[in-house]
């Protein structure tokens, strides 16, 4: 039996006396995409950072191949080269261009020479399709290239799990698209992603698995369809019919 | 008035001593850069120190930086010149009093930059795996040099200025020399001794600018139109 | 005034969140107690009373006592007790420097006169330079910078040379009634004012026009919009905004000109720096007598970013300025 890639127990967080992650547990296989979705303040974010231990737990055990990396003896760094993130507000490296900002980590970090890195580097900005874009600077580009910049990043590092923390919110609506474009492309090729979003779309047809955070906890998950066509507990329905009226109206 | 202001024969005096005037320009221009290279090189330390390091070390750095700024430099070069007599060349003694002067005012400008920078370009080197080192040296810092420019196009001109404070002990930097060529016994060419020195003193200082403005130019990273 | 809100004003941020309050808040009180009660001593009481001008509060017999009694701990101690030495010298110089305070108390009330006077009269030329930079036609703004240019870019002390040497200021001073009588200061006094207003209003002007251009230009086009004319609309509206965003480059300008008035002494002024100076020269205790005054500028510039800091709090509006967090 094969282990999870991703396991999450009981995970607590508090800042100060707020409580922000009441023992959440989750599990990943590889290839899974697994969308967390719920209302604002609901920890999803912070679930997602306490992964590659940007924000530290106060408790629980999150284990990546089976190893325990919320101990105080494990390589952070090591951590951050098998998973990967995507912001909400790019945080593209504002000094660098879109091909520099994707080779840097593959250089410093993994240590390639600059010219596997390049070559490698602009391989992942074409998968994003922006390799005519390699020498702009990202204030010469949109939100959505942006964006992408970010994904191609990330990828450069070639890891095992892909955290994307609300990629589109921060983008003009017809930017959306060509991210969600990119995600949709991923998610078939089998990287294993887990995704804070609110893009229902994506959602309902990239994803293998939906949680529903609320108030720190997870209230229920499952498939997309079963999900949203019957979801089990009230909070989830609440939610979906809140969703579906803004969506309506939009 | 205008007529006993502005004698030929007292400009005449400064063209025939304009070598001893450069002279003088040589040892300021040596003496700015010299004191500006040693601020930098303790005040760039000292400014990542006050936005990196412990409480211990930020509460050193900061106590240290607030009695050199507070302090007349005056009072600093004869601390070191005849009090603690940290050396016996004038020119070296300047060199550090003005170096430490500017250090701490250089530590302050790279303070603000580094904290200028967007925490979450911080948080992205880190996510792609870079260690807290490795994110502020090739991701921060590039960012915090470009944006330091302007207060440290500021610093070089105030040096350069303040080198005149160095008269007091005697080096031959330019106002000393204008100063000498006054007493020296041409005393109604007083104003254009000091005239010719302050013209000097302000093409000095408009050629800086416009320098640091072209090296700034060269290095900026392009702002996009969207 | 925690320590916590303290690193977010850039008042602090230039004293630095260095000292705790506590010890701060009595230091410079003691210091300020000192220096008002040997003025008033010197300068109002010794007149009517026809006390000595210039005796020390403090008699020396203590310190000197007190150093010799350690000096006599270091001495059988050998090279161990060159800590004790060092503070028995120390005490012995404390001693000295009950017989020096007094002159340099004298030195401070010169400080702080040219520093106060070169600010106010400063921002008297400043404020008008200003506007002009900002609202005035091409030629008024080109002069305008002209002069603020050749000011800035030329060395203070150059600019105190050509004054004082260069022109016959000194002797159109001298002339004056009244100069040199009295409480009021000498005419190389007046020079070094001059010099440092002309100064201080370039810098000034810089720093308001800076804060002048920052205003939203809405605020006058509103102004203008209820009837307002332009130097109505100037005065009323952008000026005063300008003027509290302007106050922590004031703090820099205060500090900038306690520290600089030490030049003064290069033109015979005999303020803090200079009688520090002349002191030094007669008893060659160099380092003790620099240190010392070095402790009292500090004292000075403390307490004028402190007090700064209280004007910024008084005139502090919400959404103008800088907003402590």
């Amino acid at each position: 039996m094969t282990q999870p890639l991703l396991s999450i127990d009981d995970l607590h967080k508090s800042y100060g006396s707020e409580e922000v992650l009441e023992g959440v547990g989750l599990e990943m296989d590889q290839g899974d995409v697994t969308v967390l979705i719920g209302p604002s303040g609901s920890g999803k974010s912070t679930l997602l950072r306490c992964v590659n231990r940007l924000t530290e737990i106060n408790s629980g055990r999150i284990a990546l191949d089976g190893e325990d990396v919320t101990g105080a003896d494990t390589d952070v760094n090591e951590l951050r080269k098998q998973v990967g993130m995507v912001f909400q507000d790019f945080n593209l490296f504002a000094h660098l261009t879109a091909l520099e900002n994707v080779t840097l980590g593959p250089k410093k970090v993994l240590g390639m020479d600059a010219a596997d890195a390049e070559a490698a580097g602009r391989t992942h900005l074409e998968q994003v399709g922006l390799l005519e874009q390699a020498d702009s600077y990202p204030a010469e580009l949109s939100g959505g290239q942006k964006q992408r910049v970010g994904i191609a990043r990330a990828l450069a590092m070639d890891p095992e799990l892909l955290l994307f923390d609300e990629p589109t919110s921060a983008l003009d609506p017809e930017l959306v698209g060509e991210v969600v474009e990119v995600m949709r492309d991923l998610a078939a090729e089998g990287i294993t992603m887990l995704v804070v979003s609110h893009e229902m779309d994506f959602a309902r047809s990239a994803a293998s698995d939906i949680v529903f955070l609320d108030d720190g906890e997870v209230v229920e998950h499952g498939p997309p369809e079963q999900l949203f066509q019957n979801p089990t507990a009230d909070r989830t329905e609440q939610f979906l019919s809140r969703l579906h009226a803004h969506e309506e109206t939009a | 008035m205008a007529a006993i202001l502005l004698q030929t024969a007292d400009w005449l005096f400064v063209v025939d001593n304009m070598g001893l005037l450069l002279g003088g320009t040589a040892v300021t221009v040596a003496l700015t850069v010299a004191s500006i290279l040693l601020g930098f090189a303790i005040g760039f330390p000292a400014g990542a120190i006050e936005v990196y390091g412990s409480d211990r070390a930020r509460r050193l750095v900061e106590q240290v930086g607030v009695v050199l700024r507070g302090t007349p430099l005056l009072v600093i070069i004869m601390i070191l010149y005849f009090g603690l007599s940290v050396s016996s060349s004038a020119f070296v003694t300047a060199t550090i009093a003005l170096g430490l002067r500017s250090a701490a005012y250089q530590s302050q400008i790279f303070r603000g930059a580094l904290q200028s920078v967007d925490d979450g370009q911080l948080e992205a080197a880190r996510a792609v795996a870079m260690s807290r080192f490795e994110a502020i040296r090739h991701v921060v810092v590039p960012q915090a040099l470009r944006r330091s420019v302007p207060g440290f196009q500021n610093e070089f001109t105030i040096v350069l200025k303040d080198t005149s404070i160095a008269i007091v002990i005697g080096i031959g930097e330019l106002l000393t020399t204008g100063q000498n060529l006054y007493e020296g016994g041409q005393s109604t060419a007083a104003l254009e001794i000091f005239l010719a020195v302050s013209l000097v003193y302000f093409v000095l200082t408009f050629a800086t600018n416009r320098s640091l403005d072209r090296l700034s130019d060269y290095y900026a990273v392009p702002e996009g139109t969207t | 005034m925690s320590t916590a809100e303290s690193t977010t004003s850039p008042l602090r941020d230039r004293v630095g969140t260095v000292f705790t309050v506590r010890p701060l808040t009595i230091g410079l009180t003691l210091f300020w107690i000192w220096v008002l009660a040997r003025w008033t001593t010197d300068f109002v009481l010794a007149g009517v009373f026809g006390l000595d001008r210039g005796t020390p509060f403090l008699p020396a017999a203590p310190f000197l006592t007190a150093a010799d009694t350690v000096a006599s701990l270091a001495a059988p101690l050998g090279a161990a007790g060159a800590p004790l030495a060092w503070f028995a010298e120390t005490l012995q110089f404390a001693a000295d420097a009950t017989a020096y305070l007094p002159a340099l108390a004298h030195g401070i009330w010169t400080t702080v006169l040219l520093t106060v006077f070169s600010v106010c009269l400063g921002f008297a030329l400043a404020l008008p330079l200003s506007v002009v930079r900002v609202y005035g036609g091409r030629w008024a703004r080109w002069l305008a910078l002209s002069y603020t240019e050749l000011i800035r870019g030329t060395p203070l002390l150059a600019q105190l040379f050509v004054l004082y040497f260069a022109t016959s200021l000194t002797q159109v001073l001298r002339g004056v009634p009244g100069v040199g009588v009295g409480f009021i200061p000498a005419q190389a006094f007046w020079v070094a004012v001059i010099s440092f207003t002309l100064n201080s209003a370039a810098y000034q002007s810089e720093y308001l026009r800076a804060s002048l251009d920052s205003v939203d230009s809405g605020q006058l086009t509103a102004a203008r919009a209820i009837g307002l004319s332009k130097l109505e609309g100037i005065r009323y509206v952008v000026v005063p905004q300008g003027l509290r965003l302007a106050l922590p480059s004031w703090t820099n300008e205060l500090v900038y000109l306690i520290k600089y008035s030490s030049l003064a002494s290069f033109i015979t002024v005999q303020e803090l720096y200079g009688r520090t100076s002349t002191l030094a020269n007669e008893t060659y205790q160099y380092t003790e007598l620099f240190v010392l005054v070095a402790i009292l500028y500090l004292a000075l510039v403390v307490s004028a970013s402190a007090l700064m800091d209280r004007v910024e709090s008084h005139t502090a509006t919400a959404g103008v300025g800088h907003t402590r967090q």
